[in-house]
């Protein structure tokens, strides 16, 4: 009984230690992608910086407001160990589908719609219905947050409204690096847990066998 | 601010942090603290383990990036962090390549073969 024991202790063991040494295979490749990744953005922003000038990309053209547009949610799974998944905020999905639109508005002046000066008089005739409600309709959906909008804008116009492609590379290099290394974070704590599972096994192998050796001797006697 | 989701700070050279920030992770809170620190020559060792430790801190907090090179001005804080949340993330900087050797993971993953363990 206590020799199979020790024997699914043994197996458990090893299928412990190779998932172990699978989590740091796979940690070894995702860092180098990381790693490559990260080499791409910086070769992108110093060509960036070649065309915009030295100054032109640097920790002075942060916005005094600065929003998160990445987050990050961590799942402690029942094993222990944490799922770490990023998430975009919507904001910046709107923001791409509505882009040329608010591009406009963003340069624009600092009031949205257009201003009526002169009031129509209430003695005017009735107008066709139709050509009133569009008229109106158009400064009606205008009005967007002003506040909103520049808070969740994009980092990108940080350093200019007409920024060069390369710019542009190094932030989608970027925003690839955040999300491999909330993967990489994930696998950090399941290789800290295997690490952990593995330290208690080997330390109740050597009791069972002690155990399985005493009865061993008891049973020959 | 579970459902929120966590931020990720980072702790860098200049272009690491504007490459980051490029990416979307920057924060400045109500108390207009920030979620990265830029490190420059002039920064000193005591302010850069102060923000790490803070950034520990904050329940708002999930993933901390750091440089490697910076890791290992604070070696020390660094490994004295057991917790999962935050985790802690070595990533090379432009001057200094991702050495695993020096991994605070990766040196605790490795410990597990050394003669200690089988005591």
């Amino acid at each position: 009984m206590v020799v199979l024991e020790l024997e699914e202790s043994s197996l458990l063991l090893d299928e412990k230690l190779l998932r172990f040494m699978d989590q740091l295979e796979l940690l070894e490749e995702k860092r180098a992608d990381l790693n490559s990744l990260i080499e791409q953005g910086w070769f992108s922003m110093s060509k960036a910086r070649y065309s915009m000038g030295n100054k032109r990309v640097s920790a002075l053209q942060y916005a005094s407001e600065i929003e998160p547009l990445v987050c990050v949610h961590a799942r402690t799974l029942d094993n222990g160990e944490v799922d770490f998944c990023t998430e975009r905020s919507k904001q910046k999905a709107r923001d791409e589908a509505g882009k040329e639109a608010r591009s406009i508005e963003d340069i624009g002046p600092q009031e949205e719609g257009v201003r009526r000066r002169n009031k129509p008089k209430n003695n005017v005739p009735e107008k066709k219905e139709g050509e009133e409600a569009s008229s109106e309709k158009a400064p009606e959906v205008t009005p967007i947050r002003k506040s909103d909008q520049n808070l969740q804008q994009d980092p990108l116009k940080w350093f200019g409204i007409l920024v060069p492609q390369t710019l542009k590379q190094a932030q989608s290099s970027f925003t690839q690096v955040i999300e491999l290394s909330a993967e990489i974070a994930t696998l950090q704590t399941a290789i800290l847990n295997s690490r952990q599972e593995l330290k208690q096994c080997r330390k109740d192998k050597p009791i069972l066998q002690e155990v399985s050796a005493t009865r061993l001797e008891k049973l020959t006697d | 601010m579970s459902a929120r989701g966590k931020l990720i700070a980072v702790i860098g050279d200049e272009d690491t942090c504007t490459g980051f920030l490029l990416g979307g992770v920057g924060e400045l809170n109500k108390n207009r603290k920030p979620n990265f620190l830029v490190v420059e020559k002039e920064t000193s060792v005591a302010e850069i383990e102060e923000t790490f430790k803070s950034f520990l801190a904050r329940s708002d907090i999930g993933i901390v990036l750091i440089n490697q090179f910076i890791a290992e001005m604070i070696r020390h804080a660094i490994d004295g962090h057991l917790e999962s949340i935050p985790a802690v993330l070595e990533i090379p900087s432009k001057e200094h390549p991702y050495d695993a050797s020096k991994d605070s993971i990766l040196r605790r993953a490795k410990g597990m073969f050394c003669a200690e363990d089988f005591r």
